[in-house]
């Protein structure tokens, strides 16, 4: 499988390093204990929240359809890719230059890890979107 | 000066070689008429949009509700038209030198949405259509902007790939 599809064992490193931030961001914030909520019931809280709520919605759909398209339509793997790529910057963007004075994280731990590994993620996926973009045509 | 080491020859060889140059010229992709329509209309749109932002933020628009600026709005205004004007740079400068248009149009797409869902996750309360007509009716017509985006990105004539024979 991998050998046939003439990506270098980077890139798969890359996708296995933004996958594992992801399921930890999926079990970070689907496993925030209730006292922490009630501690930060505050309107800015909860707004994140949602707001939280509807991005890992759209993770897990995206951890679901990428391997369908990178095996099924290599083709529209890079576009896909370049796609999550510049959400997660947007939502960096967002979270820290955009938003920073209204929304607020719970206070958690894993939530703080979380966070600080976000950069990681976004480094995986801008190498994962140049390896696509720029790797030559390939023909028999 | 005439350069007499320069003869005939080399001369004629100058002047058969200058066809050349001509059919160079084929390279450049023209993009169709309609393409050129809806780019004009993307930038157009944006740029209305950021001077909208603007007219806003200095509250010279004339709306009901009062409370609308006061709601943290107005920073979230103030940095999505500084970043939707870089993007629309990106975008005509791409487009001028045929370069990786597809991806700015990608990155412009995703990042329109993406604010799209934000508003409606954060300030659904606060952008009602009677608050402010002109930002709302622009608020309204973005899935044209988003729409028009997406088209541009799939019609748009790319340069030739070099291929890499196995």
């Amino acid at each position: 499988m991998f050998e046939d599809s003439q990506l270098s064992k980077f890139f798969w490193f890359a996708m296995s390093v933004s996958y594992a931030f992801c399921f930890f961001a999926l079990y970070t914030f689907s496993t925030i204990p209730e006292y922490v909520l009630e501690l930060n019931n505050t309107a800015q809280n909860n707004i994140t929240m949602k707001l939280s709520n509807v991005r890992l919605v759209i993770v897990a759909l995206a951890l679901l359809l990428y391997p369908i398209i990178l095996f099924g339509f290599f083709k529209y793997a890079k576009y896909f890719t370049v796609a999550l790529t510049s959400w997660a910057v947007a939502i960096y963007i967002d979270d820290y230059f955009v938003l920073s004075e209204i929304i607020k994280y719970p206070e958690s731990r894993l939530i703080s890890l979380a966070q600080s590994l976000r950069p990681i993620m976004i480094v995986s996926l801008f190498c994962m979107s140049i390896e696509l973009v720029f790797r030559p045509l390939t023909v028999d | 000066m005439k350069d007499k080491k320069t003869n005939n020859r080399e001369f004629t060889s100058i002047l058969w070689n200058a066809p050349d140059k001509h059919l160079n010229d084929k390279d450049y992709i023209f993009q169709s008429s309609t393409f050129r329509l809806v780019l004009g209309f993307i930038n157009l749109y944006g740029l209305i949009l950021t001077i909208l932002f603007f007219i806003v933020k200095g509250n010279l628009v004339g709306g009901v509700n009062n409370n609308f600026l006061e709601s943290g709005f107005l920073s979230v205004l103030n940095a999505r038209a500084i970043l939707l004007l870089l993007l629309l740079m990106s975008l005509n400068i791409s487009a001028y030198f045929n370069y990786g248009f597809k991806y700015v149009c990608l990155i412009m797409l995703v990042y329109m949405i993406n604010s799209a869902i934000d508003n409606a996750v954060l300030f659904s309360g606060f952008t009602h259509f009677t608050d402010r007509p002109y930002f709302a009716a622009f608020n309204a017509s973005r899935p044209l902007f988003i729409i028009a985006l997406f088209w541009v990105m799939i019609f748009h004539k790319g340069n030739k790939k070099s291929i890499k024979i196995a």
